[in-house]
């Protein structure tokens, strides 16, 4: 029997090294060959062979009846669905009276995500409020830079969902009204993991319930934390069939792709929604099960769990590094492996990093055209929202023009429409999804009105 | 934390083919005892068999000399001057997605540790640190003094030029285009939306009790001499605010 060491004298190392040499694989047997694997990662399998994991709200319960914390509950009035988590526990996704807690990039850079949502939360008369009283998760920061610490994480956390608590008190409703509705991936991925830390450690809690004290931010001198942390895609999920109810534009002609954000699925995986109607609940549900409901067809490509390319810090400062993973291992996979139409996710970050990193691949020899929208954009768009009033689409740089012509959308009709009701909004006669008094809760210019305002 | 008291490795040997003088071990000592003080540290590394999965995953093990699977074999191990030398250039490269946490069999997050390895890093204010913060300043400085990470005039053509031609495909004055987003809170260019007065000073006090501004100092004295001034201004213009109510209250 020969060996690569006979083959190579003297060379030690495998591998891709010099004496690596294609195997010459028929592309049948090159499948043969590596088939198992992606009968591994692509179950849901792959995320549940772990050990000592446990469900935080238990302890949660426990330190509340011990007089550690007081939960918000996700109460009756919130009209709660019930969904399924990766090992099939149960987490209730309140579905009105919601906080809107917005993404600093969705609101900066991607307008039409969060303006989708809540024209689709108009047309199905929720309740919300989108209040000015909120910072930033921060973690965006605290993953690209390092500055920042589990501390002023859990500070941060701790002050938004009380503020999320206490904000009906504006309008003359009392506490725990509103429950947070978390917009952005990397915030809902942060917030869960740093609510486990705060459940875990005593020390941690005795330290932000020092800063919470100063700032106001106690509920009967406890910390306040919230029963479930819960994404806007989750919201959609579980309203999907509501959703579908509105749809005016056939899409069955789309073959749509899927993102799932690392963020949302990768980070505290125990807490994500998985749904047997989806995919056989092999893959994270948010999303895939809105797009299906909707009726485009949900097209599989092989690099479904990877990530954009987006890193934080790498879209700022590294960008070789993040337009060339999205353009080759997501774009170029989707458009040439999955044929697709449209390219779906539900996270800031992710859909800015592949809707921005299209045109520079020009310059590669790689050109890649795929249109990029959030679930909620195409959610709006085949229920009818204006293409540009509402979803926005004109902040998009990859062709979202195709997609709206595969959908019968007269975009250059939609767009001069726009382009005319910009001279109103010059003159001060924008139109908004709700009554701007409503989003100043204390402080300078704050003015209380009852909430049917 | 439990441990931080020494570590396995007691053999100080220095690395053979650098010419910078070894640094001291009592120094790599305080860095691994920074790292290991956290108490997520304890959580995010349970053990490790060297079977590679997190680095196979990784999107930065594509592009970059970085492997997960390092970073954890040598906080495992406790090789403090593999640590320190990981720490000048290596952590960088993680795109912090954490594929690797996810389908680690142990229930390691190389990702956490990694953030962990940033934040002794900026405590220590290594150079490595200053120099790949420098790019990320503008965002650093919005989000301290703003509570926001991003606003909308920080797209620009010229900010951003491999982007392409469509920062926004309808030409109009930034303002006016962010006055047609139908979202009133959204009706602003120098922050995502508008922030309450009050939310800010709360955020300054975040900042000042976790430790984070006297991060920053180490790292960059300039930006944080702009931001503790953006600070003072803001609480002035709160204190002003609630004098003028209480006259206000008074009469």
């Amino acid at each position: 029997m020969t060996t690569p060491y006979d083959k190579q004298p003297g060379e030690r190392f495998t591998g891709h090294g010099a004496e690596w040499k294609d195997a010459n694989l028929s592309r049948s047997d090159a499948v043969t060959a590596t088939v198992w694997v992606e009968q591994i990662i692509n179950k849901r399998s792959m995320l549940t062979n772990k050990e000592r994991v446990e469900d935080v709200r238990d302890a949660m319960w426990q330190l509340e009846k011990e007089g550690e914390i007081v939960v918000h509950r996700v109460a009756d009035e919130h009209k709660p669905v019930i969904a399924k988590t990766l090992y099939g526990w149960d987490k209730k996704i309140p579905t009105t009276r919601l906080w809107h807690h917005k993404s600093c990039g969705q609101c900066g850079n991607i307008p039409g995500y969060p303006a989708s949502l809540l024209w689709l939360m108009n047309r199905m008369d929720i309740e919300y409020l989108d209040e000015t009283d909120q910072t930033s998760c921060t973690a965006w920061n605290y993953h690209g830079s390092g500055i920042g610490n589990i501390e002023s994480l859990a500070a941060v956390f701790l002050r938004n969902f009380h503020q999320a608590y206490v904000s009906a008190k504006a309008q003359g409703l009392p506490e725990s009204y509103y429950y947070p509705l978390v917009h952005c991936g990397t915030s809902f991925g942060n917030y869960k993991e740093v609510r486990g830390y705060l459940i875990q450690s005593a020390k941690l809690r005795e330290r932000v319930r020092k800063i919470l004290g100063k700032l106001g931010r106690l509920v009967d001198g406890k910390l306040l934390i919230p029963e479930e942390v819960v994404h806007y895609s989750e919201w959609l999920h579980v309203m999907r069939k509501q959703v579908a109810n509105l749809q005016e534009i056939d899409c069955s002609q789309v073959r749509a792709t899927i993102h799932p954000a690392c963020h949302v699925y990768k980070m505290v995986p125990e807490d994500v929604i998985y749904d047997q109607e989806v995919l056989d609940g092999n893959r994270v549900a948010v999303s895939t099960g809105l797009i299906q409901s909707l009726g485009a067809q949900v097209i599989d490509y092989s690099t479904w769990y990877d990530c954009c390319g987006f890193g934080f810090r790498h879209i700022i400062s590294e960008r070789e590094f993040t337009r060339s993973f999205a353009i080759d291992r997501k774009l170029r996979v989707a458009v040439e492996e999955a044929r697709a139409d449209v390219m779906i996710g539900h996270d800031t970050g992710c859909i800015t990093t592949l809707d921005k990193n299209q045109w520079i691949g020009g310059a590669a020899g790689k050109p890649v055209q795929l249109p990029v929208l959030a679930d909620a954009q195409f959610a709006a768009l085949v229920c009818g929202a204006h293409p540009y009033k509402i979803v926005q689409s004109h902040w998009h740089a990859s062709a979202t023009e195709t997609l709206m012509e595969k959908l019968g959308i007269d975009w250059q009709a939609k767009k001069a429409e726009f382009e005319a009701y910009l001279k109103d909004v010059a003159e001060g006669r924008g139109e908004n999804l709700y009554d701007p008094r409503r989003m100043i809760t204390s402080g300078p210019g704050y003015k209380r009105i009852g909430r049917q305002a | 934390m439990s441990h931080a008291h020494g570590t396995r490795v007691q053999e100080f040997i220095g690395d053979p083919v650098s010419d910078a003088p070894p640094v001291g071990r009592e120094k790599l000592e305080e860095i691994f005892q920074d790292i290991q003080a956290d108490l997520r540290f304890d959580h995010e590394l349970n053990g490790c068999l060297n079977c590679g999965i997190c680095t196979a995953t990784c999107p930065s093990a594509h592009y970059y000399d970085y492997s997960p699977r390092e970073i954890v074999q040598l906080l495992w191990t406790e090789n403090l001057e593999g640590i320190y030398d990981a720490m000048q250039e290596k952590i960088w490269a993680c795109a912090q997605c954490y594929t690797c946490a996810a389908r680690c069999p142990f229930g390691n997050s190389p990702g956490g540790l990694v953030m962990l390895m940033r934040e002794v890093a900026i405590k220590h204010g290594m150079e490595s640190a200053r120099n790949v913060l420098r790019p990320f300043s503008r965002v650093m400085l919005k989000l301290i003094s703003t509570g926001n990470q991003l606003s909308p005039d920080m797209i620009s053509k010229d900010g951003f030029p491999d982007w392409g031609p469509n920062i926004s495909k309808v030409d109009a004055p930034l303002a006016t285009l962010r006055k047609a987003i139908p979202v009133p809170t959204l009706h602003t260019t120098k922050t995502a939306w508008e922030v309450n007065l009050k939310t800010s000073v709360e955020l300054y006090t975040i900042w000042e009790e976790t430790g984070v501004l006297e991060s920053l100092k180490t790292i960059d004295q300039n930006l944080f001499d702009v931001i503790t001034d953006i600070m003072d201004e803001k609480r002035d213009e709160w204190d002003e605010f609630l004098e003028d109510q209480e006259d206000e209250d008074e009469d």
